[in-house]
C-alpha cells in the first residue's frame, strides 16, 4: 500500500478527508442524491482504511508512520504554525489513548453512513453534515493544542444540531436546541479553563528536555524576537528540535515576558511541576488548576453526560435518526470520557487529587441513576439512552479512583486498572450502545413506534434480528465473553483500593443492569406474538443491516475474548499518564500533605 | 504419563469440545441433517469425548497417585497431593496484576469433569427421544395466542443443543478454572445458559419470567461474590487459587489460616498512612510498618476483611446453589424442559455453588463456616417441607434439590468437607435419574400434575423402578453399618460430621444435626409420595392413563445407566480402594484436616468422624430410622392408604398453607424487593422529567420571559423614547412651521426679539457667574 511516511499528511488526510468530502458533496449537481450517498459511504470507508493503516503496526511499509506499541508517549506528532501570534498551532498526533477512539470513530462512522442509505430527505445536505461531523469528532481525539481542541469540539457541535433538527423526530427542535445549549454551557466553561490555563502558562518553567518531549515548536519559544545565534526556521519535525530548543532556551533565559502555550502536554507538565503556575490562589482560596479543572471536569461531564446534566441525552437520542444515535451513543459521549483523561487529570493533578471523591461520586451517581431511570422507561430508545448513563457512570468512575494514596502505599496498580477500564469501557460501550440504536432504529423502520409494551414476539418473525439483538444486549448487560464484561469488571474491580463504600454501590449496579436489560428483552423478542400495529412489516433483517449489526457483534465478541487486542494499545499510554501523576504525586503531593501533617503536629502540643 | 502436561491437554480438549459444538450448532445449527437433527449427534458426540477424556485424565492420575490406603478412615496419614497449576491465557495485565484463564487440576476437579460429562452425555442422548417433537412443528397448548387458537411454531431442536454445549462448555470452564475470576466468568456463562435453557419456551410468559427472575436472583448473589472478589483482589493483588491459598494458609505456617499481609495493611489503612506521612523517606515508612505488621496482626486488624471476603464468596455460592434466602428461583426454573432440570437444576450448574465452597475452603474462616452451616441448615429444613405439600412432580423434585442443597453446604459449614462433596457426586447421579424419570413420565402423560397420575407402573416399568431406584438412593436405604445405595454412604457421612460438630459446640451443634436427621425423614417422606402417587395405586385420570406409554429406549438407556451409578457411586473397590471418597480424599486442601477453632464455634477435623465407636454407631441408626420413619409414614398415607392426606391435611390447615404458600418468600420479596425496585425507578424517571428537566425548562422559559422582557422594553422605552423624540421633533418641526410665513418685517422682528432675549439671557448669567 503506497502512502505518505510524513504524519503530517496522514494525520491531516484522516481529519479532513471528511471535510473535503463534504465540500466535494457541495460541488455535485442538484438531484444526485444517490451519488452524494454512495461518495460519502466511500469517504467514511477510506477514512476507515486509513485510521486502521495507521493502527496496526504490519500495514505500513513506512518505518516512519509505524504506530509503535508498548509505548506510552505520543506518536506521529506534528506542528504547523496556525495563529502563531497567540502561539496556537496545528498541533496533532495519536497515542494509545486517542488511537483506539480514532479507530472506533471512523468504525462507527463508516456503519452510521451505511445505516444512512435510507435517508431522503434533504440528502447532499446530510450526507455534509455528517462529513464535517466526523471531521470534528476526529479532530477532537487528534488535536494536542488546546485551542485547536475546542474549535473541533465546537465544529462537531453545529453539524449534530442540524442532524438532529432537521432529520429528528417529532420534537426534534426541542431536543436539537436542549442538545445544543447542554453542550454550549459546557463548551463555554471549557473555553473559560483554556483561557485561565493560557494566560497562566508559562513555557519558562519547562527544562529543554520537557519541551522537546512535548514538541514544542522553537519559534514559539522566542516568540519574534531576535535571538543571538537563532535561525528563523520553522521546520516542526522531531529530530532536528533539540537543537532549535536549545536554541530557544537561550531565548527564554532572554525573555522577560511569560511565554503563553496552548500546547496540551506542555501544559500538563506545567501542571505537574513542584511550582507549578496554575497553583496560584485565584478565587476563594482556590487555585487557578482548581477552578480550571472544575470548568473543565464540568464541560465534560456535560457530554459523558453524568447525573444530573444528561437530561439533554434521552431526548436527543429518541429525536435523534438511527444513524446519528448511532454516532451520538458511540462517539460524542466518549469525547467527555477522553476530555478528562488526557486534560483534566494530567493538566490539574492536585485539583483531580482534591475532587477525586467529586468524580467518583458522580461516575456512581451516574451509574445508579442511570440504571434506575432505565428501568422505567417505556421507550425502547429512552431506555438504551439511560443505559448509556448508566454505562458511562462506570467510565467516570474508574477515571477518578485516584488510589495513589499514602495509606496504599502509593500503589499505582489499581489506577492503572480502573483507567484502563474505563478506556475500555468506552469502546465497549461505543460498540454495544451503537449496535443497540442501531437495532432500535432496524424494528422503528418497520413499525414506526418505540413503545416496549406494545412489541413481543419478535423472535418468531425475525430470528436472526433477534439473535444479533440478543448478543448485543447481552454485551451490555456484561456478560462474560462480550465487550461489557471486561470494561465493566475492570472498573469495579478498581474501585475497592480507593472507596469501599462507592464499590460496593457500583458491584450492585450488575443486579440492576440485569433487570432492565432481561426485562427488555423479555418485552421485545419473546412471548407468543407481537402486540403493535403494523406487524406484518417485521420483515427479515435485510442483507444490509445484517453487514451493519453484525461486524458490531462480532466486535463485541472478539474484544470480550481477547481484550488484549485493545489492552495493548491502552495500557502503555494509560500507564504512562498513571505513573507520571504517581511521580508528581510522590515529589510534589506526598511532601505537600507531609508538610501539613507536620504543621498540625506543631500546632498540636 | 506427564501428568503436568498431559492433564491440562485433556481437560482443555475435553472443555472446549462443547465450544465447537456450539459454534458449529450456531452457524450452521438447522442445515445440519434432516431438520437440524446433525445438530444434537454434533453435541452428544462432543460431550462424549469430553467424557472419554476425562474418564482418561482421571484414570491416568489414579495410575499415578494410587490411594494410599485402602478403607476409610485409616487414610489420613496421607498428605494431599499438590495440584497441577498453569495458565493458557492471559486476558489482561496491569503492573502486577494478571487477570488469566489458567487451570487447577486436582482429583476434585477430575472427579467433578467424570461425573458432569457422564451426566450430561446421558441427558444428551435422553433429550432425543424428549424433544424429538422439536423436530417438527410443535403444537404448544399451554400458549393461546390472541385469537384463542394454540400457538403452532417450528421446533427448535437445534437451538436446545447449541445451548446445551454452551452449557456445557460454561460448567466445564467452572470446574477446570484456575483462579477465582475465570470462575467469576464461567459462573455467569452458566447462569445466561440457565437462563436460555429455562426461557426455553420463549413464548410462555411463565417461562420467560422464571429465566428473568433465576437470572436477576443469581446476580444478587453474584454482587455479593463481585464485593469478595474485591476484596481479594484488592488485599492479595492476585485471583489464582494457589496464590490465594499461600497468602492464606502459608506452608510455614503449617498451613493454619493467617490473616495475610494485603488485609491487615488494609485494615489499618489509617496508621499506614499517618506512618507514611510522618516517615522521613519510604524506607522508613516500609520499615515501621513491616516492624507494626505482626502487632496489627495479632490484634485482629483486617480479619474483618477475611471474613467479608469468604462471605461475599460464599454469597456467590448462596445465589448459584439456591441456598436461603436466594432459593426462589430454582422452583420456578422448573418451566425449562426436563432434561435442562436434570442436568443445570438439579446435577451440575446448582452444584457449582457446593463445588465453589468446596474449592475456595481452605479461605473460609470459622466465621464464616458458622454462616454457611446455618445457611444450610435452614434451607434443608425449609425446602424438604415445602416438598411435602407441592403437587408438580418436577417441584417436588427442585425442592428436594434445594434441600439436599442445603445438605451439602451444611455439611461444609461444620466442617465436612469431603462429605459434602461426596454427596455432591452421589446426589448428581440420584437427582439427575429422578428428573429423567419424571420427564419420561412427563413425557407420558403430558402433565406435571401428580393428582392426575397413578397406577402407572404397570404401564412403563422401567421408569418406576429406576425411579424408586432413585428414590431409594436419595433416602439414604441401606444396611447401616456395611453397604448402601449411593445416598446412604454420603448421607451418613454429613450426619456423623454433624454429630461430631454436635459433640464440640452442643447447642449449635445439636440445632444442626436434629435438622439433618429430621430433614432425612422428611425426604424419605416427600421421595415415596412422590412415587406412591405417581406409580402405585390406580390411576386418578383415565384420560392420562390410556395415553401414557413406555418411554423410547433412547431415554430408558440413561435411566439404566444414571440408576446403576445412582446405585454405587458410594462404593469404593475393595483392594486397589478407588471410590468417590477415597479419591476426592487425595483433594482436600491443604491445611483443613485438622478442623478449626474459632471465637464462636469450634470446627472439628474431618476424620473424627469416621472413628466407629463414640460416632459412627449411633448416627448410622439414627439416620437408618429416620428414613425408615419417613418412608412408613409416607407408606401409611399413600401406599397403603391407612391414613388420609386430607384429614392430615385438614388438621394442620395453617401450616399447610403455609407451606403451600413456600413460606411466603415470593410474596415477601415482592413486596421488600421487587415493588420498592420498581417505584424507585418509576421516581428516579420522574426526577429527570420533572426535576432536572423541569429546572432546565423552567431555565428556559425564563430566559425566554427575560427575552420578553427584553424586547417589551425594547419596543416600549427604548424605541418608544427614539420614536417619541422622532414625533416631538417632527411635531415641533410642523409646528415651527407655522412661523414661516415669508413676511420680511415679522422676520425682522424675531431677529430684534432674539437679539434681546439673547442679551438677558447672557448678562443674567454673566452676573451669576460674577457673583459666583
Amino acid at each position: 500500500m503506497f502512502l505518505p511516511n510524513n504524519p503530517l499528511v496522514v494525520l491531516s488526510l484522516i481529519v479532513f478527508l471528511p471535510a473535503a468530502g463534504a465540500l466535494a458533496i457541495c460541488l455535485l449537481p442538484r438531484g444526485r442524491t444517490e451519488m452524494a450517498k454512495l461518495s460519502a459511504f466511500c469517504v467514511t470507508v477510506a477514512v476507515f482504511l486509513l485510521t486502521v493503516w495507521l493502527a496496526i503496526p504490519g500495514t505500513s511499509n513506512a518505518e516512519s508512520m509505524r504506530f509503535a506499541m508498548g509505548t506510552g508517549r505520543m506518536q506521529h506528532v506534528f506542528s504547523v504554525d496556525w495563529i502563531p501570534s497567540f502561539n496556537i498551532y496545528y498541533l496533532l498526533g495519536v497515542d494509545g489513548i486517542s488511537l483506539p477512539l480514532v479507530v472506533l470513530t471512523s468504525f462507527l462512522s463508516m456503519l452510521a453512513m451505511a445505516a444512512s442509505l435510507k435517508i431522503d430527505l434533504h440528502v447532499k445536505a446530510y450526507c455534509v453534515l455528517f462529513l464535517l461531523l466526523e471531521t470534528g469528532m476526529l479532530g477532537v481525539f487528534m488535536a494536542l493544542d488546546f485551542f485547536l481542541f475546542y474549535v473541533f469540539w465546537e465544529v462537531m457541535l453545529l453539524p449534530m444540531y442540524f442532524l438532529i433538527g432537521v432529520w429528528g423526530g417529532p420534537r426534534r427542535e426541542y431536543a436539537a436546541i436542549k442538545f445544543f445549549l447542554f453542550t454550549l454551557v459546557g463548551s463555554v466553561l471549557m473555553l473559560i479553563a483554556v483561557l485561565m490555563l493560557y494566560f497562566a502558562s508559562d513555557l519558562r518553567t519547562l527544562d529543554t528536555r520537557q519541551l522537546v518531549a512535548c514538541h514544542v515548536r522553537e519559534d514559539a519559544l522566542w516568540q519574534g524576537k531576535t535571538v543571538p545565534g537563532a535561525t528563523a526556521g520553522s521546520s516542526g519535525s522531531a529530530e532536528n528540535t533539540v537543537g532549535q530548543a536549545n536554541r530557544g532556551i537561550r531565548a527564554i533565559v532572554l525573555s522577560d515576558q511569560p511565554l503563553h502555550t496552548f500546547n496540551i502536554m506542555a501544559l500538563a507538565e506545567m501542571g505537574q511541576l513542584r511550582r507549578s503556575p496554575f497553583d496560584a490562589k485565584l478565587l476563594w482560596g482556590k487555585s487557578i488548576q482548581w477552578w480550571a479543572f472544575l470548568l473543565l471536569l464540568i464541560g465534560f461531564l456535560v457530554k459523558v453526560p453524568a447525573v444530573p446534566i444528561h437530561t439533554w441525552l434521552p431526548d436527543a437520542h429518541v429525536e435523534a435518526p438511527t444513524p446519528i444515535s448511532m454516532i451520538l451513543a458511540g462517539v460524542l459521549l466518549k469525547m467527555g470520557g477522553y476530555g478528562i483523561l488526557r486534560i483534566c487529570y494530567p493538566i490539574c493533578p492536585d485539583a483531580a487529587y482534591e475532587l477525586a471523591w467529586f468524580v467518583c461520586g458522580v461516575g456512581t451517581l451516574s451509574m445508579v441513576y442511570g440504571a434506575f431511570a432505565a428501568m422505567a422507561q417505556k421507550d425502547f430508545k429512552r431506555l438504551v439512552a439511560y443505559s448509556s448513563v448508566s454505562h458511562m457512570g462506570y467510565v467516570v468512575l474508574g477515571l477518578g479512583v485516584w488510589s495513589i494514596t499514602a495509606g496504599n502505599l502509593m500503589s499505582t496498580d489499581y489506577w492503572n486498572l480502573g483507567m484502563n477500564g474505563a478506556m475500555f469501557q468506552m469502546i465497549a460501550h461505543g460498540i454495544s450502545s451503537a449496535g443497540m440504536f442501531f437495532l432500535v432504529g432496524v424494528v422503528y423502520d418497520r413499525v414506526h413506534h418505540r413503545d416496549l409494551d406494545r412489541f413481543g414476539g419478535l423472535f418468531a418473525k425475525m430470528p436472526v434480528y433477534s439473535g444479533i439483538s440478543m448478543g448485543i444486549f447481552f454485551a451490555a448487560l456484561g456478560l462474560p465473553g462480550l465487550c461489557g464484561f471486561i470494561g465493566e469488571v475492570l472498573v469495579v474491580l478498581s474501585v475497592w483500593k480507593y472507596s469501599m463504600v462507592l464499590a460496593v454501590v457500583a458491584a450492585s449496579v450488575v443486579i440492576l443492569t440485569a433487570g432492565y436489560i432481561l426485562w427488555t428483552i423479555q418485552r421485545v423478542y419473546l412471548g407468543p406474538e407481537y402486540k403493535g400495529p403494523h406487524g406484518e412489516a417485521l420483515t427479515r433483517m435485510t442483507p444490509r443491516e445484517i453487514a451493519i449489526a453484525a461486524p458490531l457483534l462480532a466486535l463485541a465478541i472478539i474484544l470480550g475474548v481477547y481484550p488484549r487486542a485493545l489492552l495493548d494499545y491502552t495500557e502503555p499510554s494509560v500507564k504512562h499518564t498513571v505513573t507520571s501523576l504517581a511521580t508528581w504525586m510522590e515529589d510534589v503531593k506526598l511532601p505537600r500533605l507531609q508538610a501539613a501533617v507536620a504543621a498540625e503536629d506543631g500546632k498540636q502540643p | 504419563m506427564n501428568l503436568a502436561t498431559t492433564l491440562p491437554l485433556l481437560l482443555g480438549l475435553a472443555w472446549l469440545l462443547p465450544l465447537g459444538s456450539f459454534a458449529v450448532i450456531v452457524l450452521f445449527g438447522p442445515r445440519l441433517g434432516r431438520r437440524g437433527v446433525g445438530a444434537g449427534y454434533l453435541a452428544t458426540l462432543a460431550i462424549l469425548a469430553g467424557f472419554v477424556l476425562s474418564a482418561v485424565a482421571t484414570l491416568g492420575w489414579l495410575s499415578e497417585h494410587p490411594i494410599a490406603a485402602a478403607g476409610h478412615g485409616e487414610a489420613h496419614a496421607a498428605e494431599s497431593i499438590p495440584p497441577i497449576c498453569g495458565e493458557w491465557y492471559t486476558l489482561a495485565e496491569f503492573g502486577s496484576l494478571r487477570i488469566t484463564i489458567g487451570y487447577y487440576i486436582d482429583s476434585l476437579t477430575l472427579v467433578m469433569f467424570s461425573m458432569v460429562t457422564l451426566v450430561a452425555s446421558c441427558i444428551h442422548v435422553y433429550s432425543f427421544g424428549y424433544m424429538r417433537e422439536e423436530l417438527g412443528t410443535v403444537t404448544d397448548p399451554m400458549v393461546t395466542l390472541a385469537d384463542g387458537r394454540p400457538l403452532e411454531r417450528r421446533g427448535r431442536f437445534c437451538r436446545f443443543y447449541q445451548y446445551l454445549s454452551l452449557f456445557s462448555f460454561s460448567m466445564l470452564g467452572l470446574v477446570v478454572a484456575g483462579n477465582i475470576a475465570m470462575v467469576f466468568v464461567f459462573w455467569e456463562l452458566v447462569g445466561i445458559c440457565s437462563y436460555l435453557l429455562i426461557g426455553f419456551y420463549i413464548e410462555r410468559k411463565s417461562a420467560s419470567d422464571a429465566a428473568n427472575k433465576a437470572f436477576i436472583v443469581n446476580r444478587v448473589g453474584d454482587f455479593g461474590m463481585l464485593v469478595g472478589l474485591m476484596v481479594i483482589w484488592s488485599t492479595l493483588g492476585t485471583f489464582s487459587f494457589p496464590e490465594i491459598f499461600e497468602q492464606v494458609r502459608p506452608a510455614e505456617n503449617h498451613h493454619s489460616l493467617v490473616v495475610p499481609d494485603g488485609m491487615v495493611l488494609a485494615g489499618v489503612k489509617a496508621e499506614v498512612e499517618r506512618i507514611v506521612l510522618d516517615a522521613p523517606g519510604p524506607t522508613e515508612a516500609k520499615a515501621a510498618i513491616a516492624a507494626n505488621l505482626p502487632d496489627w496482626r495479632e490484634q485482629g486488624h483486617g480479619r474483618w476483611l477475611l471474613i467479608l471476603a469468604g462471605l461475599g464468596i460464599f454469597c456467590g455460592c448462596v445465589g448459584k446453589s439456591a441456598q436461603f434466602p436466594l432459593h426462589v428461583w430454582l422452583p420456578d426454573a422448573m418451566e425449562g424442559p426436563t432434561p435442562v432440570s436434570a442436568l443445570i437444576h438439579a446435577a451440575t450448574m446448582v452444584a457449582a455453588g457446593v463445588y465453589l465452597i468446596g474449592r475456595f475452603y481452605p479461605v473460609f474462616a470459622p466465621e464464616v463456616l458458622v454462616v454457611i452451616a446455618c445457611v444450610g441448615a435452614i434451607t434443608l429444613f425449609m425446602a424438604a417441607t415445602i416438598a411435602i405439600t407441592a403437587t408438580d412432580i418436577k417441584r417436588v423434585l427442585a425442592y428436594s434439590t434445594v434441600s439436599q442443597l442445603g445438605y451439602m453446604t451444611l455439611s461444609l459449614g461444620v466442617g465436612g468437607w469431603l462429605a459434602g462433596l461426596f454427596h455432591l457426586i452421589t446426589h448428581a447421579f440420584f437427582k439427575s435419574l429422578l428428573f429423567l424419570c419424571s420427564g419420561s413420565v412427563i413425557h407420558a402423560c403430558g402433565t406435571n400434575e401428580m393428582p392426575e397420575m397413578g397406577g402407572l407402573r404397570r404401564k412403563m416399568p422401567w421408569t418406576a423402578y429406576t425411579m424408586l431406584t432413585g428414590a431409594l438412593a436419595i433416602s439414604g436405604a441401606g444396611i447401616p453399618l456395611l453397604y448402601g445405595l449411593s445416598g446412604f454412604h454420603s448421607k451418613d457421612s454429613i450426619l456423623a460430621q454433624a454429630f461430631s460438630f454436635k459433640l464440640e459446640n452442643p447447642s449449635l451443634g445439636g440445632v444442626f444435626f436434629w435438622t439433618a436427621a429430621s430433614g432425612a425423614a422428611i425426604t424419605a417422606f416427600y421421595m415415596f409420595r412422590l412415587w406412591y402417587m405417581t406409580f402405585a395405586g390406580q390411576p386418578r385420570n383415565e384420560h392420562v392413563a390410556r395415553h401414557a406409554h413406555e418411554s423410547p429406549w433412547v431415554m430408558l438407556g440413561p435411566l439404566v445407566v444414571l440408576a446403576f451409578f445412582a446405585v454405587v457411586a458410594g462404593w469404593t473397590l475393595p483392594v486397589i480402594g478407588w471410590g468417590v471418597p477415597t479419591v476426592l480424599e487425595q483433594a482436600r486442601p491443604a491445611g483443613t484436616a485438622l478442623g478449626a477453632a474459632g471465637r464462636l464455634v469450634t470446627v472439628p477435623a474431618e476424620h473424627v468422624s469416621h472413628l466407629p465407636p463414640s460416632i459412627h454407631i449411633p448416627v448410622s441408626f439414627i439416620a437408618f430410622l429416620a428414613a425408615l420413619a419417613g418412608f412408613v409414614l409416607a407408606t401409611a398415607f399413600y401406599g397403603l392408604r391407612r391414613l388420609d392426606p386430607e384429614d392430615a391435611r385438614r388438621t394442620f390447615a395453617p401450616i399447610d398453607w403455609f407451606l403451600r404458600r413456600k413460606w411466603l418468600f415470593d410474596e415477601l420479596y415482592q413486596a421488600v424487593f421487587v415493588r420498592p425496585v420498581f417505584w424507585i425507578a418509576r421516581s428516579v424517571a420522574a426526577v429527570d422529567t420533572r426535576g432536572i428537566d423541569g429546572v432546565a425548562d423552567g431555565l428556559a422559559w425564563v430566559t425566554r420571559q427575560v427575552a420578553r422582557l427584553d424586547d417589551l422594553i425594547d419596543r416600549v422605552f427604548v424605541d418608544g423614547i427614539v420614536n417619541g423624540i422622532a414625533r416631538r421633533t417632527c411635531r415641533i418641526g410642523l409646528g415651527l412651521r407655522s412661523l414661516q410665513t415669508g413676511n420680511l418685517r415679522q422676520y425682522v422682528m424675531w431677529v430684534a426679539v432674539g437679539t434681546v432675549a439673547l442679551f438677558v439671557l447672557i448678562s443674567l448669567v454673566w452676573d451669576f457667574a460674577i457673583a459666583g
